[in-house]
């Protein structure tokens, strides 16, 4: 599979402050990527260096097999880009600004009555006559993203599509990527770990200018879900959580409701062993002990939050 | 320079369908509408003000003629209207990379020699285009007021004129390409007004380069002559140097 977006030892430095490091990304064609980070990660620089909008300091950039450094109007034909926030000439009409958009790529008068009017349809935007000045921020990020499929790009890139939306707008702008799955290549940053959750088939953690981890959800998911542990016991689960939280090896306990302990481990194989052994010297009725699943968010957490702490 | 027409019309739509048109060629309509009445009527006006007391000096002034209408349209212009153009202008690129519709724009297939190119151009000729109007209006207001307008002073005074305006929208898409604040650019923009006002005293300075435009379209208007020839003509290639050096400046600039 070729990549879409390929970066190595990507770096970009502002006077002293270093907002990239060494930044190693391999985005497939055809994924939809989400590229997460906290607030000042870098990723809004990553961005604009991908779409020529800045220059790296150090490193190469490749997209869609072009070097972005030279490749200018070759890069840019055949991609489409959402800014975080996206500035509108506000007295135009959605329509207007979709011809304008596809009149910048050279888009033929038939082909871009058609696109205009799917995309229109597509951003809810079909019958809104008034100027895009008048519009909602939801309104807005939904032309925002109707204008980067204008030239119907194989590579959509967008800088946090969704993190000024309500949970509605959050929605729709969703939908419309996902409804993009298998026809383009979707590469979005957020910090919105849900809406990675929801659409995203790799994902890669930014932290500090670094590329904490980078690899499919599933995957990542399994990988640091092996730290965790459920229980599950007919009876007496309170002392055995109690009795757990005692070792070396667990360093979260919770319990449910119903009798299950999900414990966080820093040593899988010692768990395996000395739990059961727990639950047989108290002589209780073992039903379920299990590799848990860890929720994106804790990967997050535990890649990113450690070291804030 | 991919983009170029398609970008033009938006600039050229722009101008249109916002405040840019009431602007500039309001004030410039009410100073051709109103100048040739009010060179006409002033003395009149300030005589019946004054009554008795300036009544001596008011017989000593000269009746005025469409000479005074001319002078009074080439003052509006070297003075107002060029202020207007540069504070206008402050933001002419910078205020597409603050509202962020510069970062839209140049991530599709345009080059930034373009963007900037596009927007001096569309400027200027909507300013020779306003100027020619006003012009015009001045032309047929002064020869209803005074029954008799011969245009070749005006024309000249005008034309001259235009090429400065059009040096200083080069200034100002230069400086607007370099810095992100209008206020600051615009400041420049006088100072750099000022100096060849200064410049000008020079006489051999003034006779070769543009800044012997800044008093040839008054001297023009009066009837008199001027050499305005080279002035002209080095306006014009410095402006374009000018666009073009704002051009590779905005080429190297990150958004």
């Amino acid at each position: 599979m070729s990549a879409a977006i390929e970066t190595r030892r990507l770096s970009k430095v502002y006077g002293t402050k270093r907002a990239l490091d060494h930044v190693d990304l391999r985005v497939e064609e055809g994924s939809i990527f989400g590229f997460l980070g906290p607030n000042g990660a870098g990723k809004t620089t990553t961005l604009r260096i991908l779409t020529g909008l800045a220059r790296p300091t150090k490193g190469t950039v490749r997209v869609l097999g072009h070097d972005v450094a030279t490749a200018d109007n070759a890069v840019r034909a055949e991609i489409g880009f959402l800014p975080d926030v996206p500035g509108f000439y506000e007295w135009m009409t959605a329509e207007e600004f979709l011809r304008f958009a596809g009149g910048l790529f050279g888009i033929g008068h038939k082909v871009l009555d058609d696109r205009v009017a799917v995309l229109l349809d597509l951003a809810g935007l079909t019958d809104v006559i008034t100027r895009i000045g008048g519009y909602s921020r939801g309104m807005k990020q939904r032309l925002g993203v109707a204008q980067a499929l204008i030239n119907a790009p194989r590579l959509l890139m967008l800088d946090e599509p969704t993190s000024a939306l309500d949970p509605m707008g959050r929605k729709e702008v969703l939908d419309m990527l996902q409804s993009l799955r298998g026809r383009t290549t979707v590469f979005f940053s957020t910090h919105i770990l849900s809406d990675v959750e929801r659409i995203c088939d790799t994902v890669a953690i930014l932290d500090q200018g670094r590329v904490v981890v980078q690899a499919p959800i599933e995957e990542l998911k399994a990988r640091y879900g092996a730290g965790k542990v459920v229980v599950e016991v007919g009876e007496g689960a309170d002392g055995l959580a109690e009795a757990i939280r005692a070792e070396a090896w667990a360093t979260n306990v919770e319990r449910d409701a119903n009798g299950t302990i999900e414990i966080t481990v820093t040593d899988a194989a010692a768990a395996s062993r000395e739990i059961p052994a727990l639950v047989a010297s108290r002589a209780l009725p073992l039903l379920r002990m299990e590799a848990g699943e860890m929720g994106l968010e804790e990967v997050f957490v535990q890649l990113v939050g450690g070291g804030r702490q | 320079m991919k983009g170029f027409a398609v970008f033009a019309r938006k600039e050229a739509t722009e101008i249109v369908r916002t405040w840019r048109i009431w602007v500039l060629p309001g004030m410039l309509l009410f100073f051709a509408l109103t100048g040739p009445a009010m060179a006409r009527f002033t003395p009149e006006i300030v005589g019946a003000a004054a009554g008795d007391q300036l009544a001596a000096l008011m017989k000593a002034m000269p009746v005025p003629t469409y000479l005074d209408a001319y002078a009074q349209w080439a003052k509006n212009l070297t003075q107002i209207a060029l202020f207007a153009i540069i504070i206008i202008y402050g933001g002419l690129v910078s205020g597409e990379r603050k509202t962020g519709t510069a970062v839209l724009v140049l991530t599709k297939p345009v080059s930034r020699s373009a963007f900037v190119v596009a927007k001096a151009v569309v400027h200027s000729l909507f300013l020779a285009l306003t100027v020619v109007v006003g012009t015009l209006v001045t032309w047929g207001g002064t020869r209803v007021v005074f029954g008799k307008a011969p245009g070749a002073s005006l024309w000249l005074s005008a034309m001259a004129w235009l090429a400065f305006g059009v040096l200083f929208i080069a200034i100002m898409t230069l400086l607007s390409s370099l810095m992100s604040s209008q206020a600051g650019a615009a400041g420049i923009g006088l100072g750099v007004f000022a100096l060849m006002s200064i410049a000008a005293l020079w006489e051999p300075l003034a006779r070769y380069s543009p800044v012997g435009l800044t008093g040839a379209p008054m001297t023009l208007a009066a009837g008199k002559e001027s050499a305005i020839l080279w002035p002209v003509i080095t306006s014009l290639a410095l402006a374009s140097a000018l666009v073009a050096l704002a051009a590779w400046a905005f080429r190297t600039k990150e958004l």
